[in-house]
C-alpha cells in the first residue's frame, strides 16, 4: 500500500490538539486537520503564494523565515510541532529541533535519507547523489544539511529525544520490509515522532 | 457603486473613556453597495489618522476616495458584493462632531474644547452606527495604521459583532519614537503665532503654517527612504514651480505642496486630538497585557505589514499574532513588499489586493 506522509502525521496529530506546522506550504495538511481532527492550526511558510493560498482555506499562518529562529514562539505552548522535509534545509537543524520540543509536546519530522542505497551508488561514482527523492544539483538544492537515518537518530539520543514512532519509506513510497529491516540502506524516507525525554 | 452620504444624529450621547461626557453627537458617513437582506454583507472601513468618511470614489467636489484604489466595483473590498461603510470619526473634522463643530449646551463652536477622545471611543461610537444601520456583526472591520487600530479594538471590545478583522500597517501601541515624531508636529501648530492657544476660531485667524510643517513631517514619515529616492531623487525643481520659487529640490516642492494643501482643510486642533488619541493607544503594556486582551476576540484577524513601512514596521504585527496564537486566535500575518512605506496600505499591488480578497471571501 503506497504511504502518504501526511495520513502517517494525521494519524499521529490527537484530536483538537493545537498544531504548529512549519514550512506549511498551501496549508492542505492543516486545512486536513482542522477538519478531520478539529485541530487549533497555525502554519509557518515564508513563500507569499503559498500564504496566500492558506488565507484562501482560511488557514491560519503567518510569515516567517524559520531559519531566522523559532524564539518567537517560546512562550507559546503547542501540543504538536509538524517539520515536515525542512529540517535539511535549516542552518541549525540541531537547536531548531530542541527549541520546536520545548514549546510542544510533541514533535513531526520526516526526512530524505542520505544513506539510501541510490544515494550511496552515487558517491561511490564520485558524483554528488541527485534521485527522485533529492532531485536538485548540488548548487541548486536547498538541502544544505542532509543526514542519514543513523545520523538522525543519533542526534537524537544525543540531545536527549526520544523517538515515540518511526516509519521508514522506500522510492515506492511503500513501507517496504526492506526499508523496515535496513532502513539506513533502503529507506528514502524517514518519519518521526519525537518526544524530549 | 450606490454611494450615499448621511448625517447621523446621536441624542442619546456618548460618555468618553476620559469620563467626559457629549450629550449629544453626530457623525458623517458614507456607504457604498447595499445592504443584503441577512445584514450579513457589512463591511466597516476605519480611517487614519488623518483621513475621513470619504473613502471611495469621487465625491462632488472632485475629490477621490482614500482608499479608492482598494474600495469599489470589483476592487479589493468590492463594493458589489459588501456593504461598505466609513465614518468621520468623533474629534475629526470632516463633518462629524468635534472642534470644529458647534458645542449644543453653549452655541458656540467647541475649539480646543471638544473633549479628548480614544481608539476605544471610537470603536463605541462605531458601535453606536452599526446599531442605527440595523448591522449586528460586520462581515470585516478593517483600517491601516490609526485605523488598524480600531479594527483591533473592534475585536476585543466587541468580539460578537465582528466576523473578520483587517489589521493593516498598525501595532497594538503606539511606539516611544512614534510619539516623539507627533510631539513635534503638534509643537509646530502650537508655536505657530496664531494658533493662539488653540482659540484661533474665535479669532478668525488659521495656525496654517503649524499645520502645513506637521504635515511635512508626516509625509516624511509616511514614505520610505527608497520611495523617497525613486520618486523624486536629486531632481531639481522646475523655475517655473507654481508653488515655491524658493526651493531646489523636488522633494522639497512636493512637501511645500502636500503640506498647503492640507493646512487648507484640516483643523489644528483636530491634528492635536487625533495624533493624542494615537499615542494614547496602548492594549500592550506588557506581553501578557496583550494575552489577556486578546483572550475573548472571536473575529479571524488579518495583520499585514509593509517591509518598507518604518513608522509601524512590520514586527509589531508579528507581536499581535504571536499573541494571538497564545490565545488560540484565529489569526494571519503576512508582509508584502509595498514601495510607499507607512503609506503602501493605501496603494494597490497585486499580491496585497490577493490577499486582501482571499481573507474576505475565506470561510
Amino acid at each position: 500500500m503506497t504511504m502518504k506522509i501526511s495520513t502517517i502525521i494525521k494519524e499521529w496529530v490527537p484530536n483538537k490538539s493545537k498544531v504548529i506546522d512549519f514550512g506549511c506550504g498551501d496549508g492542505t495538511l492543516l486545512k486536513d486537520l482542522i477538519k478531520e481532527k478539529d485541530v487549533q492550526g497555525y502554519g509557518i511558510e515564508i513563500d507569499d503564494k503559498k500564504i496566500i493560498s492558506c488565507i484562501k482555506k482560511g488557514v491560519p499562518v503567518m510569515k516567517q523565515d524559520i531559519d531566522m529562529g523559532l524564539d518567537e514562539f517560546e512562550s507559546s505552548n503547542f501540543d504538536m510541532s509538524i517539520m515536515a522535509r525542512s529540517i535539511q534545509c535549516l542552518r541549525n537543524p540541531n537547536l531548531a529541533l530542541g527549541k520546536m520540543l520545548s514549546f510542544s509536546k510533541q514533535c513531526v519530522v520526516t526526512l530524505p535519507n542520505l544513506g539510501y542505497w541510490r544515494c550511496r551508488l552515487n558517491l561511490a561514482t564520485g558524483r554528488m547523489p541527485v534521485t527522485p527523492d533529492l532531485p536538485s544539483s548540488w548548487f541548486e538544492t536547498e538541502n544544505i544539511h542532509l543526514c542519514t537515518i543513523q545520523d538522525f537518530e543519533k542526534l537524537c539520543e544525543d540531545e536527549s529525544i526520544s523517538i515515540k514512532h518511526k516509519i521508514f519509506i522506500n522510492q515506492n513510497k511503500k513501507e517496504g520490509l526492506l526499508s523496515k529491516i535496513y532502513p539506513n540502506l533502503f529507506a528514502t524516507e524517514g518519519i518521526y515522532l519525537l518526544e524530549k525525554e | 457603486m450606490n454611494t450615499e452620504t448621511k448625517l447621523i444624529k446621536f441624542e442619546e450621547g456618548i460618555t468618553l473613556e476620559s469620563g467626559n461626557h457629549l450629550e449629544s453627537f453626530e457623525l458623517i458617513v458614507e456607504t457604498y453597495g447595499e445592504l443584503n437582506k441577512s445584514k450579513s454583507n457589512g463591511v466597516l472601513l476605519c480611517h487614519a489618522f488623518s483621513g475621513n468618511h470619504h473613502a471611495a470614489g469621487k465625491s462632488e467636489d472632485g475629490s477621490i476616495g482614500w482608499w479608492d484604489q482598494l474600495v469599489g466595483s470589483d476592487k479589493a473590498i468590492d463594493t458589489d458584493k459588501y456593504f461598505v461603510v466609513c465614518c468621520n470619526n468623533l474629534g475629526g473634522c470632516s463633518g462629524s462632531s468635534g472642534p470644529t463643530s458647534i458645542n449644543p449646551q453653549t452655541g458656540k463652536i467647541y475649539g480646543k474644547d471638544f473633549p479628548q477622545v480614544s481608539v476605544l471611543d471610537w470603536v463605541n461610537s462605531q458601535k453606536m452606527l452599526s446599531e442605527k444601520l440595523g448591522i449586528n456583526k460586520w462581515h470585516l472591520v478593517i483600517g491601516g495604521s490609526l485605523g488598524g487600530m480600531q479594527a483591533l479594538q473592534w475585536s476585543i471590545t466587541f468580539p460578537d459583532s465582528v466576523n473578520k478583522a483587517g489589521i493593516l500597517a498598525a501595532a497594538a501601541k503606539s511606539s516611544t519614537q512614534n510619539i516623539a515624531l507627533n510631539e513635534v508636529a503638534r509643537e509646530a501648530i502650537r508655536k505657530d503665532p496664531n494658533f493662539m492657544d488653540g482659540d484661533y476660531s474665535i479669532n478668525q485667524v488659521k495656525p496654517k503654517d503649524g499645520i502645513k510643517t506637521a504635515r511635512m513631517l508626516g509625509h516624511i514619515t509616511y514614505l520610505s527612504e527608497k520611495h523617497m529616492d525613486l520618486r523624486f531623487g536629486r531632481r531639481f525643481q522646475e523655475e517655473d514651480s507654481k508653488v515655491s520659487k524658493k526651493v531646489d529640490f523636488e522633494v522639497e516642492n512636493y512637501l511645500q505642496y502636500k503640506g498647503e494643501k492640507f493646512s487648507e482643510n484640516f483643523d489644528a486642533n483636530s491634528y492635536i486630538l487625533m495624533t493624542k488619541a494615537m499615542d494614547g493607544y496602548d492594549i500592550a503594556q506588557d506581553k501578557n497585557t496583550l494575552e489577556t486582551n486578546l483572550q475573548n476576540v472571536k473575529a479571524s484577524l488579518l495583520i499585514v505589514g509593509f517591509y518598507t513601512d518604518w513608522l509601524y514596521p512590520p514586527e509589531r504585527g508579528k507581536d499581535i499574532q504571536i499573541a494571538a496564537i497564545n490565545q488560540n486566535v484565529k489569526s494571519s500575518y503576512i508582509v508584502l513588499s509595498g514601495e510607499h512605506g507607512h503609506d503602501s496600505f493605501l496603494f494597490e499591488n497585486e499580491k496585497y489586493v490577493k490577499t486582501l480578497k482571499e481573507f474576505i471571501e475565506s470561510k
